[in-house]
Parts: structure tokens; C-alpha cells; sequence
């Protein structure tokens, strides 16, 4: 027991814990009026970041035997926060619905990396896996001395030991623990993603699992369906005031002067926040600094650079949206092959037939339903933020640069957004929070406003590729070429470090990379990706980030190919593919959707009336995980309408850990990927993005959504480790919905959205 | 100028303190703590900010405070019955039917509204019902299946393990 000490301040009493840790810390009372604030939150937290070698860092047990596992990782609405639990409560041998989980606060969490790219189960899961296996160990080593047996004599049972045919003789971890923090030494190398954390921990056989591979219901969604969930959104902490942004007219516009007329005789109204080009104000109510930044200009329509009290320069220097894809090819950049075997070129020449196809994917964007929100406190030593970000251990570093505070003298704490589905503005009002709460000397809520997040939200880039394909006597496809032009989706500069003529910090604007994983075995074959910096707008990761667009151009052109060649699309894919985890997926999905093998009717079958219908398929491998998809659609001739009625995906992301929750991602990831192959882009003039809102940016409704989606999990035993599923199921949509609309009309959609218009325009053409 | 409002909120009294022609969404929640109505575009597009003003699901973000005067409101807390989800909030944890959850106050005010005046909808109707509000994480399926379950339609989908 000599390692265990008595604990103050962190994380053992469960009341206590609660009060500064997960979804209960902020205390309301609803008839506390606008005074309902955090009383119970610490005044600080400071002291650095806990040691990821000791048990502490990631498991506290308390008397009443219910236990905290703690997590760098956070809970962006895909489910990890129960899955991560899953993998915990099954090597420990405790109840899941006993072991809560804190997440990303930055005092009390190892940084485990950022919550992205579909990483947080195969990287952070392992991580959790061995420092509750090593914390088992040591229960039950301390269960040995408590009973003086040796440990091979303990058996343990949900959160409970006792002696080998001596039941009577039991203890539970909470009782062995009594109150003290784990201060055992489990071990642990490396950082973030390819941290290693107590090597010689012992594992489970994955054959003995009982909780991993089960749908346990998921533990934040009660609270959320019965309002009692704390959002990042809800936080408030004492004497806290609300900012709201002011941002350039122009998207580089310079701020020449700004008249602050009839911003006094707004009630709450506190005070203007001016530095460079940054601008914002503050109030003591929201709906003050809702009206006094409406006089400065943040408005859905505004008028002009000059029209309200916020006088911007008339800056022009975006590319023309209708010059947009010149602009992508002429960008400068860094090539990397991707593949390169044989001789295209020879192939080509020699081809029967020879297929060419440009597609173009617009920018677009992550759309939360809720607008970024943060809290900054910034005091003069030190600095507390309250954050829905995926990075928050990443933001606590920027923060301390940003403000030039020792970064052990920088807190966040987080709290769930709105889903972001990538780098969004949460970030970004982070800074903002933090500029104002420096100018006031108090804490800042900043949440922008819907044409804040529309108009500033890092989008995902514009990518235009050219393919070419030969194709010979015998119907072999014997070339194939792929050049990509994609902008960087790696942004992390931040909008106000930018404004205060500090564009440098915080982080880079960095190169676009070849997001495809190219599987088919051609015999002649050169796929290359021109990776560019900036293209227009601020880009940053967007679900499945460029691999969305690249499936899309590679799964449509091969079904061209294979159109072109008269041949089944299925049985085109499956002649040149050796990935069996690949085929695996294409033909379990065949299965489940049952297809019949045919070459696409180009519009010559069925459906010869107003409406036409038509199949597709695709599939993508994505950071090692493989999914196929299949879908119905139909098209309306005379409107250009597609409406998807049936989904199959067969989704193959090795171990599964809960099904439900996977099956809840892929039916996000297909629904959310239909909307922005029909609907989605971002439009734009010379000076400022247009779509503010959604009517200008709209996203599939209730009323399109397919009839059916169904779902085949392949391999979810223990035969693959867990990879990612929050992602992938996103990629092939795109492409099934193309090429299943050339198979009932013949007319093929080389550029997202598939809007109505574009589509009828085209049938009339064709 | 700010002005005492009278509103009842889940069957309780209550004097706000606030401008006439402010929004009541703001009144909801930072006056009275509410976490239930979401503030999402404040354009009446989206549905986040849903609640039932004299039994009509409004959008709080454009309905002024003053017009809301000596009414009574029903937000997504008001209708868990002694600290229990009602029908409707169970079927949509049954289903679990949220990913981040933030769009799904404006799905279940919206919904309950509906289903007080249509207790035996069709699919379709469901669907119409909900089609002016948007779920970004695209949760739709199980949106739709939960109203079906509160409606005591047969379920089409497999529930999570309780």
C-alpha cells in the first residue's frame, strides 16, 4: 500500500470528482436566474500534466467501488467515450456501467494525440487496454496481501475479489483501494499516437471477452435526450461576460475604423475589442453583444465593406469561384507518386480503347449544427479555457504561445460540442475567447454566429483529378492513370492569430497529401498527387479528408472502364484485386444486397417512364479499414432529382468493440456523405464566402433519406485488430451514387454536388 | 430597455428580467440555466432551439420574449416525468438514437408536438414532420424508428443492449 497516497485534490472522492471532471462540473439551478454559474469548479488546476507511467494517470478507484478511467481522447458524438470504457472495464473485470470517464481536461488526462482521423480506438484503445490490465494486476496484488494468499489463489468477478473456494472471503477494489490515488508505477514510452503504456501488462485472450464485442448503451446519450447533458455550449463560470466576433468583410480585409455609435445604449453592452484587424465586443448578456455586433456589421446579408460601424478596406483577392479549378491546377506544389508501374504512356497508345475523365470536387464544409463556442479566463500569469476542441492538450500549448503564458500556467478544460467531424471552429474561438477575456481582464463565452461558422469554419479544399484509362481487344483494362491537384487540408493557423498579424501562430498552413490507397493491379499504372499549400479559402481536415473525393474519382472512373468495356462493375473490381480484406467486403456486400452480375444499362433498362432507376457500388480502404458499398437510386428525368433508397455496406474494421455504436457511425457516415455528394458546396465571390446559412449551404433533410441502410460487419472477431469506423463508410458514396445514376440514365456525374440542376441539364444534353 | 417578463416554464413560475424583443431562447438559457433548447443559426432554419409554447413547437431563437408573456413553455427537460424520460425520450435512448446529440432537443420538441396531434403517424408523416429540422451527424434512421417506437409502431431496428 506504500505507493497509494492519500488524495486532496484529484480524482478520488466521487463528489469531488465529479465536480471537476466530465459532463456534471458545471453546477446550474433553474431558479439561480442569469447567477446559475460553476461555483463548485476550482479556482485553478494548474500543475502540469499527469505522468502516463503511473496507474494514476489513467484509472482512480473509489470506496463506493465505482471507478474513473482517464482519458486524453474526447467524445465527439462517434461513441468512444463508451468503447474506450468497453475495452477498460473488460481487462480490469469491472462493471462498465460503474466506470466512468474523463475526458481531455488537460490537468487530469495524458495527451494521447488529437481525437482524429478514425485513430482513437486502434491507437488510444491498446493504451487503455494495457493500463487497465497493469491496474488489475495490481488490485489483485493488493488483494493477495490483504488476504495474505498468493495472487495465483484470487479469482476476480465485476470489481470484486475473493478467494478460490472461500467465497466468504471477498473484497471489493473500492474497499482494497480505500480512498488512496494509485501511485503504482505501470510504465510507459513514447507519445501521443505511438505511446506504449505498461508493456509487460498482462492481457486478456480477446476469446475470453465479454464486454468488448457487445452494445453496451452508449453513457452519454440519456443525459442528452432529457437535456440534463452539459454542451460546451451550456458552460458558465462566475462573472463570466459573452463576446461575439466581428470579422472583415473581405476575408483579408483591413480594419480602418471602426465608429462605435449606439453601441452605448445597448443594454449590457461593455466594450469594444479592437487589436489589428481583430474585432469583437463585449456585453453581459448575450443578446447584447448580439446587438452590438449587428451595428459593427455580423449580419447574415452585409451590405458592403463600409455599411455599418466596423470599416473595412475593399479587399478582392480570392479566386473567382468560376476560376476556382484553374486556379487548384496552377497552384504550385509537391508531387508524390503514389504508384508507378509499366509504361502509361506505351499502353495508351497501343490502347482499343482509351477513357478520359476530369472530376472536380468543390470546397466544402463540416456544418455544426451547433456554431463554435469557448470560454477563456486570461489573467495576467495565467490563462483557463473551456473547450469543445478534438485537440485539447495541442490548443493548451498554442494558447501559452498565443498569450505568451508558460504553458504549465495554461488549464483547458473540455467539454463535448456539437459534432465537428474534424478541425471546425472550435479551435479557432478558442483564440478569440482568449483576445477578448485579455482585453477585459475576465472570463469570455465567445459562440459565433451561424454566418460565422458558415463564413469562417476552415472548409475542406477544392481537388480536381484527370484520369485515363486503355483498355484492349479482350476487354483488360491494361492502363491506368490518376493525377490528383489537392490544396492542404493540414491548416492549423488560426483566424485570429491571423488577424492580429501573427498568421504564424499557433500552427502552419501545410501541404495537401495523396489520400488514396490504390489497389488494383494494373499492369501499366501511375498515380500521382500535386499536394498544394493554400488555395482561397482556410482549409483543414473534413471527414475522411481528401480520401472522400479521391475514392470518388477512382471508384467512378473504373466503373466507366468497366461500362466502357461492357462488363460488370463487381466482376471488373474483383479481376484486378488481390486485397483479400478488399474482396472480402465487395462480395459481402453483393451478398446482402444481392447482385446480379451485369454490365450498367447506361439508361437502357428499366425505368423508361418519368422515373429511372439504377445500382452502384464502390469500396475504399481507409487507414486499413475496408468497406463496400452498394446502393439503389432513382432519378427523376424531368426534375434531375436523385433520391437514394437502399444502402448496403459491408464494413470490415477488424475487432469490433460495439456494434451498435458502429453501426450508429456507418449510418452517420452514409447519410452525412449522401448530403454532400446531392447538396453540398461552398460558394464564394472575390472577397468573402456567400453560403452563410442553409439555405445557401443546405444538407440532406428527413424527407430524402434512403428507405433502407443495412449493414454487414465482416471479420468483427479477434482475427484483425480493432482499426477505425468513424470515418471510412464516408469514402465510396459518392462514386455508388455516380455510377449507379449513369446505370439508370447513362449520363455520368464527374462533379459534387449532384444538384438537380446540373443533373437535369445534363440528361437534357445527353 | 429590460423589462420583468412573466413565462411558466415546465409548470413553474417565472419573472425574467430582460429586453421585450430579445429572443426567448437567450431567456431559456442563461436566465433560467436551461440546457435543452439549442442556440443553432438563430434564422429559424435548423430546429435546435425547439420548444412548445401553449402547445406548438416553436422556434425559440426568433420568438421574442415579450410575445412568449404569461405563457406556457415546455422544454426538452419538462418532459421527463418525476426525473424519468417520458415515451418519447426512452424510445430515442431504446434506439439510441443521438451521435453528438445537439440537434436532438429540436428532433424530440418537434416530434412530441406532433405525436400530442397525430398519435398513429406513417412513416412518411414522421419524416414531413421532421423534415424542417437538420441533424448534421445524420442520425436520421434511428430519429425515425424512435418516434415509430413512441408511436407504438413496431420497431425496424435492433435496440442496444440495456
Amino acid at each position: 500500500m506504500n505507493e497509494m497516497t492519500p488524495v486532496a485534490g484529484r480524482g478520488i472522492d466521487r463528489r469531488g470528482l465529479f465536480k471537476l471532471s466530465g459532463g456534471l462540473v458545471v453546477a446550474f439551478s433553474l431558479f439561480g436566474g442569469a447567477e446559475a454559474r460553476a461555483d463548485a469548479l476550482p479556482a485553478t488546476r494548474l500543475g502540469g500534466v499527469p505522468d502516463a507511467a503511473k496507474l494514476s494517470a489513467w484509472l482512480a478507484v473509489h470506496p463506493d467501488n465505482t471507478a474513473t478511467l482517464f482519458t486524453g481522447k474526447v467524445e465527439v458524438g462517434t461513441g468512444v467515450q463508451t468503447a474506450l470504457a468497453q475495452i477498460a472495464a473488460e481487462e480490469l473485470d469491472f462493471p462498465v456501467e460503474r466506470l466512468s470517464v474523463v475526458m481531455g481536461n488537460t490537468w487530469e488526462t495524458v495527451d494521447q494525440g488529437p481525437t482524429y482521423g478514425s485513430r482513437t480506438i486502434r491507437y488510444a484503445g491498446p493504451q487503455i487496454r494495457h493500463a487497465a490490465a497493469a491496474g488489475r494486476q495490481v488490485l489483485l496484488d493488493l488483494a493477495a496481501a490483504h488476504f495474505k494468499v498468493p495472487a495465483e489463489r484470487l479469482r476476480v468477478n465485476d470489481g470484486v475479489i475473493a478467494v478460490s473456494n472461500a467465497p466468504q472471503r471477498s473484497v471489493t477494489y473500492g474497499k482494497l483501494v480505500a480512498g488512496k490515488r494509485l501511485d503504482m508505477t505501470i510504465g510507459a514510452t513514447g507519445t501521443s499516437f505511438a505511446m506504449k503504456v505498461a508493456p509487460r501488462a498482462k492481457l486478456k485472450n480477446p476469446k475470453d471477452y465479454t464486454v468488448v464485442g457487445t452494445s453496451v448503451a452508449r453513457k452519454d446519450i440519456p443525459g442528452k435526450i432529457t437535456g440534463t447533458f452539459t454542451y460546451i455550449q451550456d458552460v458558465k463560470v462566475p462573472g463570466m461576460l459573452h463576446g461575439r466576433v466581428v470579422r472583415p468583410f473581405g476575408v483579408q480585409a483591413k480594419l480602418l475604423s471602426v465608429d462605435e455609435t449606439g453601441l452605448k445604449e445597448i443594454p449590457g453592452f461593455v466594450q469594444v475589442v479592437r487589436r489589428e484587424n481583430f474585432l469583437g465586443v463585449v456585453a453581459t448578456t448575450e443578446w447584447g453583444a448580439i446587438q452590438a455586433a449587428a451595428k459593427l456589421g455580423s449580419v447574415l446579408k452585409p451590405k458592403g465593406p463600409t455599411a455599418y460601424g466596423a470599416k473595412w478596406s475593399d479587399w478582392h483577392g480570392l479566386s473567382a469561384q468560376d476560376h476556382i479549378w484553374q486556379t487548384v491546377r496552377d497552384t504550385s506544389g509537391k508531387n508524390t507518386t503514389v504508384s508507378e508501374t509499366g509504361s502509361v504512356d506505351v499502353a495508351l497508345h497501343g490502347a482499343a480503347k482509351v477513357v478520359r475523365a476530369t472530376y472536380r470536387t468543390p470546397f466544402q464544409m463540416h456544418g455544426s449544427i451547433g456554431p463554435s463556442c469557448a470560454i477563456a479566463d486570461v489573467r495576467r500569469d495565467r490563462a483557463t479555457f473551456w473547450s469543445g476542441t478534438q485537440m485539447p492538450h495541442t490548443d493548451r500549448q498554442v494558447m501559452a504561445t498565443l498569450l505568451g503564458v508558460p504553458v504549465d500556467r495554461v488549464d483547458v478544460h473540455w467539454f463535448e460540442a456539437s459534432g465537428a467531424y474534424g478541425r471546425n471552429g472550435l479551435d479557432q474561438v478558442v483564440a478569440d475567447a482568449a483576445l477578448m477575456s485579455q482585453a477585459v481582464g475576465k472570463p469570455v463565452r465567445v459562440q459565433w454566429m451561424r454566418w460565422d461558422e458558415h463564413g469562417w469554419e476552415p472548409k475542406g479544399p477544392p481537388i480536381a483529378q484527370d484520369l485515363a484509362g486503355a483498355i484492349d481487344e479482350r476487354g483488360n483494362v491494361t492502363a491506368w492513370r490518376h493525377h490528383m491537384w489537392i490544396p492542404t487540408f493540414l491548416d492549423t493557423t488560426l483566424v485570429a492569430a491571423q488577424l492580429i498579424n501573427q498568421p504564424n501562430v499557433g500552427g502552419s498552413i501545410g501541404l495537401g497529401l495523396p489520400a488514396i490507397t490504390y489497389a488494383y493491379q494494373f499492369p501499366n499504372a501511375d498515380v500521382t498527387s500535386h499536394g498544394e499549400g493554400r488555395v482561397a479559402l482556410r482549409t483543414s481536415w473534413l471527414r475522411s479528408p481528401a480520401q472522400f473525393e479521391t475514392t470518388y474519382a477512382m471508384e467512378a472512373f473504373i466503373d466507366e472502364l468497366a461500362a466502357s468495356a461492357g462488363q460488370d462493375p463487381l466482376a471488373l473490381r474483383l479481376k484486378y484485386l488481390k486485397d483479400e480484406r478488399a474482396i472480402g467486403v465487395l462480395k459481402a456486400a453483393a451478398k446482402a444486397y444481392g447482385w446480379k452480375a451485369r454490365p450498367s444499362r447506361a439508361g437502357k433498362g428499366t425505368g423508361q417512364g418519368k422515373l429511372a432507376h439504377g445500382r452502384g457500388i464502390a469500396w475504399a480502404n481507409r487507414d486499413d479499414t475496408r468497406v463496400a458499398t452498394i446502393a439503389d437510386v432513382t432519378v427523376d428525368r424531368t426534375t434531375g432529382d436523385i433520391r437514394v433508397t437502399r444502402v448496403v455496406v459491408a464494413h470490415d474494421c477488424g475487432l469490433v468493440i460495439n456494434p451498435d455504436g458502429l453501426r450508429n457511425q456507418i449510418e452517420g457516415n452514409v447519410i452525412q456523405s449522401i448530403s454532400r455528394s446531392l447538396h453540398e458546396e461552398v460558394t464564394f465571390d472575390t472577397a468573402r464566402v456567400t453560403s452563410l446559412d442553409w439555405v445557401g449551404y443546405p444538407i440532406l433533410r428527413f424527407e430524402e433519406i434512403p428507405d433502407r441502410i443495412d449493414i454487414v460487419l465482416v471479420n468483427p472477431g479477434d482475427k484483425y485488430p480493432a482499426y477505425g469506423g468513424g470515418e471510412p463508410s464516408t469514402c465510396p458514396t459518392a462514386a455508388v451514387i455516380s455510377n449507379a445514376v449513369f446505370d439508370a440514365t447513362g449520363v455520368r456525374l464527374r462533379e459534387i454536388p449532384f444538384r438537380s440542376d446540373r443533373v437535369k441539364a445534363l440528361l437534357t444534353a445527353a | 430597455m429590460a423589462q420583468v417578463v412573466k413565462i411558466n416554464v415546465n409548470g413553474t413560475d417565472h419573472e425574467v428580467r430582460a429586453e421585450p424583443d430579445s429572443m426567448l431562447l437567450y431567456a431559456l438559457r442563461d436566465n433560467l440555466g436551461l440546457h435543452g433548447p439549442k442556440f443553432g443559426c438563430g434564422l429559424s432554419e435548423c430546429g435546435a432551439c425547439t420548444v412548445i409554447l401553449d402547445g406548438v413547437a416553436v422556434h425559440s431563437c426568433v420568438t421574442p420574449l415579450g410575445a412568449a408573456h404569461g405563457q406556457k413553455i415546455v422544454t426538452l427537460e419538462g418532459l421527463s416525468v418525476d426525473g424519468k424520460p417520458n415515451a418519447l425520450q426512452a424510445a430515442f435512448i431504446e434506439e439510441q438514437a443521438a451521435q453528438c446529440g445537439y440537434c436532438i432537443n429540436g428532433m424530440i420538441m418537434t416530434a412530441q408536438a406532433f405525436l400530442d396531434r397525430h398519435p398513429k403517424p406513417s412513416r412518411d408523416e414522421i419524416k414531413q414532420a421532421l423534415n424542417n429540422n437538420l441533424c448534421r451527424c445524420g442520425t436520421h434512421m434511428r430519429i425515425v424508428r424512435a418516434v415509430e417506437r413512441a408511436a407504438g409502431m413496431a420497431p425496424a431496428g435492433e435496440g442496444a443492449k440495456q
